[in-house]
């Protein structure tokens, strides 16, 4: 009887014992995550779930560029906004930090598509050809957003570049992870370009407004051209997306910002819902980090319909651009408006014409109630000009200090040095690099 | 049966051995003279002969002898007893306990032994000395308990999360805590609470009703806390439950009632004072800025004059905090025959918490029992069932916490208007306040509910003479509840439009343990050597599932539960898991009570690692030398006790990681609402074992019989292959994977004193401890890691480590701050954070007495904690001297300040620390060395004064015994530490984030009555 009893104790306890290989309920191991055309897919929209980070399309990434101009100020509690408020962003800020991995696995989920969905053996597999130009046109544009942030966008002969990854990680092995140098500027807009035209040549038909669809593609490709002074290439881009596009203005300016999913101005918006939340509203409206620059206010013309696009509350002046309080609004990434701005200014500078842009500019002064404008007796007055419209019209929408760097103008408007028109490098990353990623000139003894 | 069988071949054995004499059997029972139970192993011999027995688990023996022999018996912790056995066939004996080693038995893992024969380092602390303070946790009672052990309350928040270390942080991923095991289960003791609380952790030892506790054992080296293998690298503490004792059945009734306060308010300035100073940060910053502000400046905008008598006045301190009762009663009823013993208890604790809006509520029952089915069999169980009920608002550091938004307070604000509403912070003028503090309280709920079972079935089995199997199965299981919400009347609804938001989560964790082990304990030599092995196995798996909905739109703030939600906006389940295969040994050898050898081992393999690294080894070894058994020692009586102890071993940690962090991984994600696949996760198939090194020597004294001792251990503890998030490149898209980082020492001393210092009818006895430990990074893969906006983790410092912007005091001349700017940019940021101290302390310890006189007893309990710098974050909002968010022309100061700002700078030449008020911030940076303050302090934790009624009166009224006590808790405090209290830390469990104190609820100060009646 004891025997029986010690086995039977032994067998109950010794049976069960195959627990040294749970698996994870909620992921999937990586080496078995991309396997057939489904799960291509499904990568595939990872890739927007990562645009909705915080640190990029989700909030900061958009407003802390309107933060650093003059469209908003800190009044908040975060020393991250306070630091880029102050316009003196030290390398250890928390943005900086956090924006370039997080971009970067943007582009890593693009890097697997593009290596590995040619290979993928599955007949079912139909849409093939777009996700890879999906995956193209988005590794464009997160490159492109990287090289405005960190990267000397706006001299073609600078080396401060990026470094460009383009394969997946081997394995998923952290160890197999190269230590890249920095890319010149003028190979990362290579890179950029030829993923850009790769994706525009596979994305014809494409025209989902929550995705990087053929038209925004095009519209990328519009923008990239205008800020490499390839006047003809952005004209012709903007061009076609404005005449030959789906899109219009919409009649009433307040419809663009109270809708909570793409409207007919809409060419691109990284989408969210109550259920997948941005962050715009809740910083915004319930806190104080982002609140109006009066400086903004006063921007306004008598009479403008988007000088209704404020409130004031809890002491502070607010933008309505993200009123939904689920936080559902979209960022708008490119719509119709910013087209007829790239379309104007490529005009007036490939005609060397100041008036040249004029009618494009009138476009969307018209849709907010205010008259034509007249003559431009220079080039100078123009770009005074078209700056006053862009800020009025795509404040709070992330455009207002890049403008100010294309047109060197951070010295004069915001105060700033220089070296400050491209944000540092993380001192993370310079830490993990051993020497090989070079920082920003300027930023080094700091 | 088979053991008759095994008998009778034994009996063959010795018949055909031993032919000299005429040899008869001899039997008997061995009792122990203290509980009158059956002893067994105890070795019997016949003297002169190789002749011996031992014990069975009825304390009987058999064993040939001639009536002219002479039979010894021994026993570990007793006197040795010697019998003639004449013409008796039956010898039965009592033995007396050894008074020389005080007979106190230690548990260890997978077994017991004699205080006198630890070869490790161990610390006790009994039951009964901390079964009814006014806490509800005992990780929390046994803060200054024992030497070694650090215990820090960060909040006192009831039934709050306690941090405690066992020497030292030898980890930097988030677990420093020890491995608990109650009555061998190493049980579930993070916190499975998943609602945002704002810092405070809730607590899962909580859950364990403190009255049931025989004794808790702390096992500090490596000699001690191998047996525990991966799991024992931050020491182990070993819970020990009551168990029934053969004899009458006893039943204990306790209970205690008292009024609790905080120990500390802050020291606010009232309205007056408050307008004044913004008018003076007007008038200074036109002197020092060239502003050009009028007289009166702020005053005349808010329309206020500071002479007005009638100023409202409110304290804000005053109305979030209150006085509140504490309870706890338990009765148990143990007893027995000696087949059967049992053990039952049923207690209910309530602690009413300070702050409005927080509780902590306990029920617990327990049933332990044992019971013998033969002579080879013995079975029992432990079973307790707890219900906790923990009711927090949100706190510590959180936007919407109640401490953090009365920190600075505007006195002018009252909490509620003339007709009756909350006051709302924006009709008024502090920027830092975002919602009123008492609504904050009052109305937004946050309950966790817990229903703990823990449950263990054994059975011993005598194998053999010395040789007996326990084989034990295991459950631990929580079934957890959070229930939150925000009420549509707080500003947090107000701003998001959300009209209330409930929450409601669930967490299940279901623990299994299955164990098996074979011991082994025999004699030979004359009883000179003696060897004691344990063998076996354990297999633990755990499996978790957590459930969550957010919902928001209720119709008003009388409904709370989510069905009538207008909208759910989030809901999820999920669930994890891990699982733990270990082979354990440990062998104990003495040879004539004078040297002593241990050596333990345990391979563990752990879901957690990877493939390469799956299964780690951790061995150790110790020594001890009792130099008190020679024979020079023998003719002096001052030293009555001497043994020299030295131990070296490994042990790891497998805590704070993921539960599948070496592996690379996907996550699913959304995008409108259609699934996606996400990159989570890089892999680290080289993910190992965090393994500490630790070596220990130790002394312990005994002098005039024992009257004095004295116990000190010195060791160095070396943790390698730390495991941490490493930043990677984050071209790869990441920042981080967890990877064995670097390495971490701690090396200290520790003293323990105890002793008896008067006897007599007046008898005080004390002990005191005291421990040095220092903390150092040695080796990191990637150095300098900026941890937050205020920890660093950088080799040759500790963990721990302030890195703020720092000052170099305040300039005479000008008032101003003089911030040093590191990188000479011109701005003081976060770039110019530099290396500014540390939260470990010095040295740390307690002081215990304990004085009798006739039927009164006095307890007196000390605490102290030296040498550890606090970040007191707190004031960066009461000391804003001024500092305004100007929105359109209006100044807004975070709020009030605290007194301490009088000692501001006022006119040139002025020499103080506290810098001159301003309306700008240039004298204020968040996470500057501004705040940062020495933590030591010295504090009366306990007091306990009873009677015991004399037995004459207690018989008279049919009862067993009868004591009254009073007991007062943290009766006072001196410290230096301008915060609430200097016992903080915002981060409860993350040592790396250390000693920052930001809107932490304070601890507590208590009084209460209580009794205890025997029946």
């Amino acid at each position: 009887m004891k025997k029986i009893f010690i086995l039977f104790v032994s067998f109950l306890t010794v049976s069960s014992c195959n627990i040294l290989e749970p698996d994870p309920l909620t992921s999937l191991d990586a080496n078995e995550a991309l396997v057939d055309g489904a799960s291509a897919n499904a990568i595939l929209l990872g890739a927007y779930s990562r645009m909705q980070n915080i640190y990029y399309y989700g909030l900061e990434y958009v407003l802390n560029n309107d933060l650093i101009a003059d469209n908003a100020v800190y009044q908040g509690f975060f020393d991250n906004q306070l630091e880029i408020d102050q316009r003196a962003v030290p390398f250890t800020n928390l943005f900086v930090t956090q924006a370039w991995p997080n971009i970067y696995r943007v582009i890593s989920i693009a890097n697997l598509l593009i290596s590995e969905a040619p290979g993928i053996e599955d007949p079912l597999f139909s849409n093939r050809d777009r996700v890879i130009g999906e995956a193209h046109a988005i590794r464009a544009l997160a490159y492109f957003d990287l090289l405005r942030l960190y990267g000397e966008f706006y001299d073609p002969s600078s080396r401060f570049g990026l470094p460009l990854f383009l394969e997946p990680i081997e394995n998923n092995d952290f160890n197999l992870i190269p230590n890249l140098p920095r890319s010149t500027v003028a190979e990362t807009y290579n890179q950029i370009l030829s993923d850009l035209n790769e994706g525009i040549s596979r994305l014809e038909g494409f025209n989902d407004r929550g995705r990087v669809n053929f038209w925004a593609a095009l519209s990328l490709r519009a923008r990239i051209s205008l800020y490499q002074e390839n006047y003809t290439q952005a004209f012709q881009d903007a061009d076609r997306v404005i005449s030959e596009g789906p899109f219009s203005l919409l009649d009433n300016v307040f419809d663009i910002y109270e809708a909570t999913e793409p409207t007919a101005e809409s060419i691109f918006e990284v989408e969210y819902n109550d259920q997948d939340q941005s962050s715009f509203n809740t910083y915004i409206i319930r806190r104080d980090e982002y609140n109006v620059d009066t400086d903004l206010l006063e921007a306004f013309e008598e009479g403008d319909d988007r000088a209704e696009l404020f409130s004031f509350s809890r002491n502070a002046n607010r933008s309505s651009k993200y009123p939904d309080n689920t936080n559902a609004n979209n960022a708008k990434v490119f719509r119709l408006a910013e087209l007829y701005f790239i379309r104007s200014e490529a005009a007036v500078f490939r005609d060397n014409n100041p008036n040249a842009g004029t009618e494009d500019l009138n476009m969307i002064r018209s849709r907010a109630g205010l008259g034509d404008l007249g003559n431009f007796a220079s080039i100078n007055d123009y770009i005074d000009a078209l700056l006053q419209e862009r800020r009025v019209e795509l404040n709070y929408e992330g455009h207002r200090f890049y403008d100010l760097v294309r047109f060197d103008k951070i010295d004069e408007v915001l105060g700033m040095p220089d070296f400050r028109k491209v944000f540092p490098i993380p001192r993370d990353e310079l830490q993990v690099s051993d020497g090989i990623l070079e920082q920003n000139p300027g930023y080094e003894g700091i | 049966m088979m053991k008759n069988l095994l008998g009778a071949i034994l009996l063959v054995f010795m018949f055909s051995n031993l032919s000299i004499a005429q040899t008869q059997t001899v039997t008997g029972t061995v009792i122990s003279a203290e509980d009158n139970m059956p002893l067994p192993g105890v070795n019997v011999r016949v003297q002169g002969s190789t002749t011996g027995a031992i014990t069975d688990l009825d304390g009987q023996y058999s064993i040939q002898a001639a009536p002219d022999q002479t039979l010894i018996f021994s026993f570990v912790g007793f006197n040795t007893q010697e019998a003639l056995v004449g013409n008796r066939t039956r010898v039965d004996i009592t033995m007396e306990l050894d008074a020389k080693t005080l007979s106190e038995v230690v548990v260890v893992g997978y077994g017991t032994t004699n205080r006198r024969d630890l070869t490790g380092s161990v610390g006790s602390v009994r039951g009964e000395d901390i079964a009814r303070l006014p806490m509800a946790s005992i990780d929390n009672a046994l803060q200054g308990r024992a030497a070694g052990v650090f215990v820090q309350s960060p909040s006192g928040t009831p039934g709050a999360g306690i941090t405690m270390q066992i020497r030292g942080n030898t980890s930097l991923s988030a677990s420093s805590e020890p491995l608990y095991v109650i009555d061998g289960i190493p049980i579930i003791s993070e916190d499975l609470s998943g609602l945002f609380s704002g810092g405070q952790a809730t607590n899962s030892l909580a859950d364990i009703n403190p009255a049931d506790i025989e004794s808790i054992e702390i096992l500090k080296d490596a000699s001690a806390a191998a047996i525990y293998g991966s799991r024992g690298a931050n020491g182990v503490v070993l819970i020990t439950t009551k168990r029934g004792k053969a004899g009458e059945a006893k039943i204990d009734i306790n209970g205690f009632y008292g009024v609790q306060n905080v120990t500390n308010k802050i020291d606010m300035h009232n309205s007056s004072e408050f307008l004044r100073l913004m008018d003076d940060a007007a008038f200074q910053d036109n002197r020092d800025l060239g502003t050009n502000y009028g007289e009166n400046y702020v005053t005349n905008i808010w329309g206020f004059d500071p002479d007005d008598p009638s100023l409202q006045n409110t304290r804000w301190y005053d109305e979030i905090f209150k006085e509140a009762p504490i309870q706890s009663y338990d009765i148990s009823v143990s007893g027995g025959n000696d087949k059967t013993q049992y053990y039952s208890s049923l207690a209910y604790f309530n602690q009413e918490g300070v702050q409005i809006g927080t509780g902590f509520e306990r029920i617990s029952a327990r049933l332990n029992l044992d019971t013998r089915v033969n002579d080879w069999l013995k079975v029992g169980t432990n079973m307790s069932l707890n219900r906790t009920i923990q009711d927090r608002t949100i706190n510590d550091n959180s936007l919407y916490g109640v401490v953090i938004n009365t920190l600075a307070g505007d006195p002018l604000m009252p909490v509620r208007e003339e007709d009756g509403a909350y006051a709302d912070p924006f009709d008024y003028f502090g920027w830092w306040m975002l919602d009123n503090p008492v609504l904050i309280a009052e109305n937004y709920y946050r309950f966790t509910r817990t229903n703990r079972a823990l449950a263990t079935v054994y059975a011993d089995i005598q194998l053999a003479k010395g040789l007996s199997f326990r084989s034990t199965m295991s459950i631990d299981y929580t079934d957890l509840e959070d229930e939150s919400y925000t009420p549509i009347i707080s500003r947090e609804s107000i701003n998001g439009n959300f009209n209330g938001q409930g929450t409601y989560g669930n967490t299940q964790d279901f623990t299994w343990l299955a164990e098996n082990y074979l011991t082994y304990t025999t004699s030979f030599g004359d009883g000179k050597h003696n060897v004691n092995a344990v063998l076996g196995n354990s297999y633990q798996a755990s499996n978790r599932n957590f459930a969550s909905i957010v919902a928001q739109g209720f119709p008003s703030d009388q409904f709370t539960k989510l069905a009538v939600a207008a909208q759910v906006t989030a809901g999820s389940t999920s669930g994890t898991n891990w699982g733990l295969t270990s082979y354990f040994f440990r062998g104990n050898y003495s040879y004539a009570d004078k040297f002593l050898f241990t050596f333990t081992g345990r391979a563990d393999g752990s879901s957690r690692f990877g493939d390469n690294f799956r299964f780690g080894f951790f061995p150790s070894g110790s020594v001890a030398y009792r130099l008190s058994e020679e024979g020079f020692m023998q003719d002096q009586s001052l030293i009555s006790d001497l043994k020299v102890r030295a131990s070296y071993g490994v042990t790891g940690n497998q805590d704070g990681i993921g539960n599948f962090a070496s592996r690379g991984l996907f996550g699913v994600g959304a995008y409108r609402q259609t699934p996606s696949l996400v990159p989570t996760q890089l892999s680290n198939s080289n993910l190992t074992w965090e393994s500490t090194v630790q070596s220990n020597v130790g002394i312990d004294f005994g002098f005039l019989g024992d009257r004095i001792t004295l116990t000190a251990d010195y060791f160095v503890k070396t943790t390698e292959d730390l495991l941490l998030n490493r930043l990677i490149p984050g071209v790869s898209g990441f920042k981080f994977v967890t990877e064995n980082i670097g390495r971490v020492e701690n090396r200290g001393l520790e003293l323990a004193l105890g002793g008896t210092i008067l006897t007599g009818p007046l008898n005080w006895t004390s002990s005191f401890n005291i421990s040095w430990i220092r903390n150092k990074v040695l080796e990191l893969e990637v150095d300098d890691q900026i941890l937050s906006d205020s920890h660093i983790l950088s080799t040759g410092h500790p963990i721990g480590t302030f890195f703020l912007i720092d000052h170099e005091g305040v300039d005479p001349q000008t008032g101003n701050m003089n911030w040093v700017d590191l990188n000479g940019d011109g701005a003081i940021n976060s770039a110019d954070r530099r290396i500014v101290g540390n939260a470990q302390p010095d040295y740390f310890g307690g002081w215990d007495n304990r004085l009798n006189y006739k039927g009164f007893d006095l307890n007196l309990f000390f605490q102290f904690t030296v040498g550890n710098d606090i970040f007191n974050h707190s004031r960066a909002s009461y000391e804003n001297l001024g500092w305004s968010r100007i929105g359109p022309g209006f100044p807004l100061p975070d709020g009030n300040n605290h007194t301490l700002a009088d000692r501001r700078w006022r006119e040139p030449g002025d020499i103080t620390d506290i810098p001159r008020a301003s309306l700008n911030n240039l004298n204020w940076r968040e996470y500057s060395s501004r705040w940062l303050e020495d933590g030591s302090f010295l504090r009366l934790k306990l007091l306990t004064l009873g009677y015991n009624f004399p037995q004459t009166i207690v018989s008279n009224i049919g009862i067993r015994s009868l004591r009254v006590f009073v007991q007062g808790q943290n009766l006072f405090t001196i410290t230096n530490y301008t915060g609430l209290d200097p016992e903080v830390s915002q981060n409860a469990r993350d040592p790396r984030l250390a000693g920052s104190d930001f809107g932490t609820m304070p601890q507590l100060r208590s009084y209460s009555l209580g009794f205890n009646i025997g029946l």
